[in-house]
Parts: structure tokens; C-alpha cells; sequence
């Protein structure tokens, strides 16, 4: 095709290939990759949607009160995604097809009024993220994630649970926030690895070794307690970032979380959103 | 809950073993239901398993109180205790 890009996320290697010119959120440009591997994903691209094709069984939509973000549909054994617009309710802005093996997308989008096109336009770009887990050993998760350099702390939480606060604080004290919001976590031989993936602002890629995993909330003084096997696996899996309908996804979530607690300490925090909190996690945690 | 009718439920549940303990994961259609996931002890691990179409609860209490070493009485209220945690999970 005549345009194309590289963008490498988590280690993982994708590559977007249209006959229109490709415009991505300035998230996506620090991950822009030269590597020559061999992509893991290949996304073709087209402007229009087509309205011919054939969606088949809904499998699963993802929506909550207010507004619906995307729905899946099953045809054989590929899935096929419908993407809709985040300020439009109802309008469409994007289908994508995804194959058997989950590395070829084909995503049929609007045309921009530039007369480029954005395939990885929200939430399509995290939802391209999200299958990347499911093909290897990684989970997506909601979390944030701090390093001293050498190795970090992950605090999970769903929203308004403290994850930017504790992100926040941390980095006023000089760590470095991984980031504060969505993380993949990967295995990389006997280590597990936190990489920060694009987000609608622009930031470099970065990783640390995970050492200890938090479940946070507030709470009226700091507490914690350690949480280990059945539990702790059962506890960190409802942060993952899964479509829920194949049983395959939740089965391969499972193994990898029953190997990580294996190295990686999972507790349960609740906590007093000042900086008394990074002497009390160091000494406990 | 009778013990038939959660023989029957057990394909509705993911499971994996983790040591000597159990997370499930209930699936309503094919969906699985994350806020819902629990996990068993080796005591309720070990009931699950009992759970074979075959075995009645009378059976399964006495296997449980020859695997663990416990009372008839205890036995009982464990497996009540289970049953009625996997019945407040299908509400």
C-alpha cells in the first residue's frame, strides 16, 4: 500500500498500511518505530466504511450509561468491531475486522476533512492494544505504575480508586511515573515487565520491572495487607482489561496471573493520599 | 442448593487451580461475570471436585469427613456453607 507506518507498544511490533495518508494522535508518535522485525499485527486500512459486510452473532458490547463505545460481532472465526464515536452518539466512525489469529486487523474508517485518515482513533487505538495481550503472555490492566529505576510499584484501581493521586505523589518525590492510568504487563523470561502504552497526550514509551502490585482505595488511615494465590489472582484479574466473552481470554489471563504472583507481591492498600504513604509502602510493601 | 442442579451449573464456571485453592469465574451466556469471580479454599476445592453427578450430599459429607479428619456436624455445615456460597452467586 502506498502509506505506512511502525509503531512499536509494550515490545510488540505494529504495522498500518493505507492507500490514504495516515494521521495519528500525537500520543501514538513517540512510539513510532524503524525496527525492521517482522510486525506481530498488521493493520490494513481504508477510508469509508463499508456497509456491505456481514456482521454476524453480537458477541459483546462495551458501553456503560451514557454512551457505547464499541460492539463485537462474530462471523466464523474472525470478530468484527463496530467503533462509535465518542461525540456523536450512535454514529459509527469505524469497522475493523479482526482474524482468526488476532494479528490481522482491516479497519474501514471515516475520512477526515484533511483527507487523511485516523484508524487508531479512541477507543479503537486501546482496543488494538488490548488483543495484543491476548496472543502472548501479557495482560492489559487498569493502573498506574512508578519506578525508582531499578524496579516499580503498581497501583490498580478502577476510577476514582487513587490512581493518579498516588502516581502524583510518588513523582514529587522523584520517581517515574510508568503511567498513571493503563498499563501491559509482559513476561520477559523469569521477570514481569510494566510498559506504558500511547495515550491522548504525548509520552515516550517506558518499562520497569514489577516488584509489588497494590490494590488501592482511600481509607481514613494507611492499611495493608498481603494477599497471596487463589485470592490474589482472583482480586488482580477483575483490573484486567478483557473482553469477557471468549473463554479462552479469561482462561489465558488466569495462567498468567497464577505465574506473576509466583514473583510479583500483591497486597491490598488502602491509604491516606499524602506522601506518608511512600515510607509506609516501602516499609511494608 | 441442591447438588444435582450445581453439577449441572459447573460448565457455567471457569476454573483454575491455583495450590490447593480454586478461583471460578461465572459465565452468564459466554460472558464471563468479573464481579463476581470468587475462589474456594482447599475445603470448598475439595467439595467442588465431589461434585460429580453421582455423588450426593450425604456422600459428600462423609468424604469430607474422611479426607480432613473432621466431624460429621462440621462436614455438614462446610458443605451448606458451600452450597449456599455458589447459590449467591447465581442471584
Amino acid at each position: 500500500m502506498r502509506y505506512s507506518s511502525k509503531i512499536a507498544i509494550a515490545g510488540f511490533e505494529l504495522s498500518l498500511n493505507s492507500e490514504v495518508e495516515i494521521s495519528l494522535e500525537e500520543g501514538y508518535y513517540p512510539f513510532k518505530s524503524q525496527s525492521n522485525k517482522t510486525p506481530d499485527v498488521e493493520i490494513a486500512c481504508y477510508a469509508g466504511i463499508s456497509e456491505a459486510l456481514e456482521l454476524g452473532e453480537a458477541v459483546f458490547v462495551a458501553e456503560n450509561e451514557s454512551q457505547r463505545f464499541y460492539a463485537i460481532y462474530q462471523t466464523g472465526k474472525e470478530l468484527t468491531f463496530l467503533i462509535y464515536n465518542q461525540q456523536e452518539k450512535g454514529k459509527i466512525q469505524q469497522l475493523a475486522v479482526l482474524s482468526s489469529d488476532l494479528k490481522h486487523w482491516t479497519i474501514y474508517t471515516d475520512l477526515l476533512s484533511n483527507g487523511k485518515i485516523n484508524p487508531l482513533r479512541y477507543p479503537m487505538g486501546p482496543l488494538i492494544m488490548q488483543y495484543l495481550t491476548v496472543n502472548s503472555e501479557a495482560v492489559m490492566i487498569h493502573a498506574a505504575c512508578v519506578t525508582d529505576g531499578k524496579t516499580g510499584q503498581l497501583f490498580a484501581g478502577f476510577s476514582g480508586r487513587g490512581k493518579s493521586t498516588m502516581a502524583k505523589i510518588w513523582k514529587d518525590v522523584g520517581y517515574q511515573v510508568i503511567n498513571d492510568d493503563r498499563i501491559i504487563i509482559r513476561r520477559q523470561g523469569e521477570e514481569f515487565v510494566a510498559y506504558n502504552t500511547p495515550m491522548y497526550y504525548a509520552d515516550v514509551p517506558k518499562s520497569t520491572v514489577l516488584r509489588s502490585i497494590f490494590l488501592i482505595r482511600h481509607f481514613p488511615e494507611n492499611k495493608i495487607r498481603k494477599i497471596e494465590g487463589a485470592i490474589a489472582v482472583s482480586k488482580v484479574l477483575a483490573f484486567c482489561i478483557q473482553n469477557n466473552f471468549s473463554q479462552s481470554f479469561i482462561v489465558g489471563n488466569l495462567a498468567f496471573l497464577s505465574k506473576m504472583i509466583q514473583t510479583v507481591n500483591v497486597y491490598e492498600l488502602g491509604f491516606v493520599p499524602d506522601n506518608h504513604i511512600i515510607d509506609f509502602v516501602i516499609d511494608n510493601g | 442448593m441442591n447438588i444435582h442442579f450445581l453439577f449441572e451449573l459447573k460448565s457455567k464456571y471457569i476454573t483454575r487451580e491455583i495450590g490447593d485453592e480454586l478461583v471460578l469465574v461465572p459465565l452468564s451466556g459466554n460472558v464471563a461475570q468479573m464481579n463476581v469471580l470468587f475462589t474456594l479454599n482447599e475445603t470448598g476445592k475439595f467439595i467442588w471436585e465431589q461434585v460429580d453427578g453421582k455423588n450426593t450430599k450425604e456422600d459428600i459429607i462423609a468424604l469430607l469427613v474422611q479426607e480432613f479428619d473432621v466431624e460429621a456436624e462440621t462436614a455438614k455445615i462446610d458443605v451448606e456453607t458451600f452450597l449456599n456460597k455458589i447459590a449467591a452467586t447465581l442471584k
